[in-house]
């Protein structure tokens, strides 16, 4: 509950913002597609477990969301050290993939 | 949820050594993949490859069981926090969704001359390129007194299987109040936590129906992954119940009397009513065949996962030295996804991109109480190199622990998925 709070607030924060769409335009969907084989090890295509389902999922909010792990403002060692040490056309890339999928 | 088409069954049922035999006529002029072992390394190898190159590369899995269980999550069925069912898995949706032949069978040696595998019954399979990904034999005769023969008295069970359903029979059968010894293996081997989560599963089983129980665990190393974590955890919720003795403490195991159940050591003999010896380890014997091997484990190049002595053969998972990647099934998975790419690159010329390897270890160690350690890695000149790592910390919540234990059902979830569908 307080996780969707705080992505709904985050999504009044930076919806259409003009550096989401600077950044996604960085993106490669195919590019996306090989760096989302380290996601799709734990983020399953449909679970109700504690790891969500990120298919389908709102470009802007999913940059929001990396950049907020990779500047360590979201907790979670894994999400942290996997958003850390991926750059803005990797983390657009992702977002496009991840988009794309039903 | 899938159905069967007429063409996959053919491929799941029909598939003998003489077609295999004959790959030109049997499938054509598309180049072949051959990997042997469907666990985390090859399930998920055989997987992208196929999925990745659309049917351009032609890829057979050989595996023996028609049924995995996985050696991640055993632990929890020895815990009650699993049934043995739940963690055991089939190779259809490799078949059915990506059109990987599947044969079970076993693969006895491999001609990387001839660049093929021959299988037990006595056919073979061509490649032009092998996956080699068999997982960890145990050196049984690296402990005095243990052998094939005494493991059934004392399980490993570090293969999953029969073993780990044995193990907790012993567990769950010893007299009240009675000693139970661990003995984890020597470095390097399987999945560096698993002694001690092993623990930490047999103690939450005598707190409930054996309170009065003892843990002797006779270690040969003096220090383990993730070892301020677990004794935490063992003073927290199992107090008096586990002793860790060090081999600096207990100056070595000499010998095992299966007989009287002792266990002889420098410092004292212990004397065990039930016990659960994993012994040293070496890569799956397959791996020696193929010539592949320095010692007990297969050198790979960092960005590739490719053998050192073979440029059309790939190493993945446990049987590989991928220093500095521990032996786990996170780290076979990420190491697959690296070697697919690679793989297909060289026979399809679709793009390759930079080696990125990842790897978390989750461990129980109470109700709702999972700690975690991690890291992500790059390929480096000599080895491949940790680019930054993680780890649980002592003194954390109980709702972060919770979170912690819950995060590790999602991940097992989410990797026997994208291993097996």
């Amino acid at each position: 509950m307080k996780f969707l709070l705080f992505i709904s607030t985050l999504i009044f924060l930076t919806k259409t913002s003009y550096s989401d769409e600077k950044m996604l335009a960085l993106g490669d969907k195919e590019y996306g597609q090989h760096l989302a084989g380290e996601c799709v090890t734990c983020h399953k295509a449909n679970s109700d477990k504690a790891i969500p389902s990120i298919n389908g999922y709102d470009k802007e909010v999913f940059l929001t969301v990396m950049l907020a792990y990779k500047n360590k403002e979201m907790e979670n060692p894994v999400m942290q050290m996997i958003a850390g040490r991926l750059d803005n056309e990797q983390i657009a890339s992702l977002a496009l993939y991840f988009n794309s999928l039903k | 949820m899938s159905k069967y088409t007429r063409r996959s069954f053919v491929k799941i049922a029909s598939l003998s050594a003489t077609a295999l035999s004959m790959p030109s006529i049997a499938f054509g002029a598309l180049p072949r993949v051959v990997v042997i072992g469907g666990g985390a390394g090859g399930a998920t190898a055989a997987k992208y490859i196929a999925k990745d190159s659309k049917g351009k590369v032609d890829v057979t899995l050989i595996e023996a069981s028609k049924r995995y269980y996985t050696c991640f999550f055993s632990n929890l069925y020895l815990g009650d926090f699993r049934n043995y069912g739940s963690i055991g898995h089939n190779y259809y949706g490799l078949a059915v969704n990506r059109g990987v032949n599947v044969v079970h069978e076993w693969a006895k040696s491999v001609d990387p001359a001839a660049k093929k595998v021959n299988l037990g019954s006595g056919g073979s399979v061509s490649y032009d390129k092998l996956v080699v990904s068999p997982g960890i034999d145990l050196k049984f005769d690296s402990i005095n007194g243990y052998s094939t023969d005494v493991q059934s008295k004392m399980p490993h069970a570090w293969k999953s299987g029969t073993q780990v359903q044995l193990l907790k029979n012993k567990v769950k059968g010893m007299k009240k109040g009675g000693t139970f010894v661990m003995v984890p293996p020597p470095n390097p081997y399987r999945c560096p936590p698993g002694p001690y989560e092993r623990v930490s599963m047999i103690a939450h089983q005598f707190k409930k129906s054996n309170p009065t129980a003892k843990i002797v665990v006779l270690d040969p190393k003096k220090k383990f992954s993730k070892m301020g974590l677990f004794q935490e955890a063992w003073q927290k919720h199992y107090p008096g119940m586990i002793e860790w003795i060090g081999v600096d403490t207990h100056g070595g195991l000499k010998n095992i009397n299966a007989a009287t159940m002792e266990f002889e050591t420098d410092l004292d003999t212990f004397k065990a009513d039930a016990a659960s010896v994993v012994p040293a380890q070496q890569a799956g014997a397959i791996a020696m065949t193929a010539g592949i091997n320095k010692g007990d484990w297969c050198p790979i190049v960092a960005g590739s996962m490719q053998s050192q002595a073979d440029e059309n053969i790939y190493v993945l998972g446990d049987a590989s030295i991928a220093k500095s990647m521990p032996k786990s099934g996170f780290s076979a998975n990420s190491q697959a996804k690296v070697a697919a790419n690679h793989i297909r690159g060289s026979l399809t010329g679709s793009k390759v991109f930079p080696a990125r390897y990842s790897n978390t270890c989750w461990s129980l160690v109470a109700t709702n109480d999972g700690v975690k350690v991690g890291a992500s890695y790059k390929a480096g000149a000599e080895k491949i190199d940790v680019t930054s790592k993680f780890i649980s910390k002592t003194g954390e919540s109980s709702d972060l622990r919770k979170a912690t234990y819950e995060e590790s059902i999602g991940w097992y979830e989410g990797i026997t998925s994208d291993m097996f569908s």
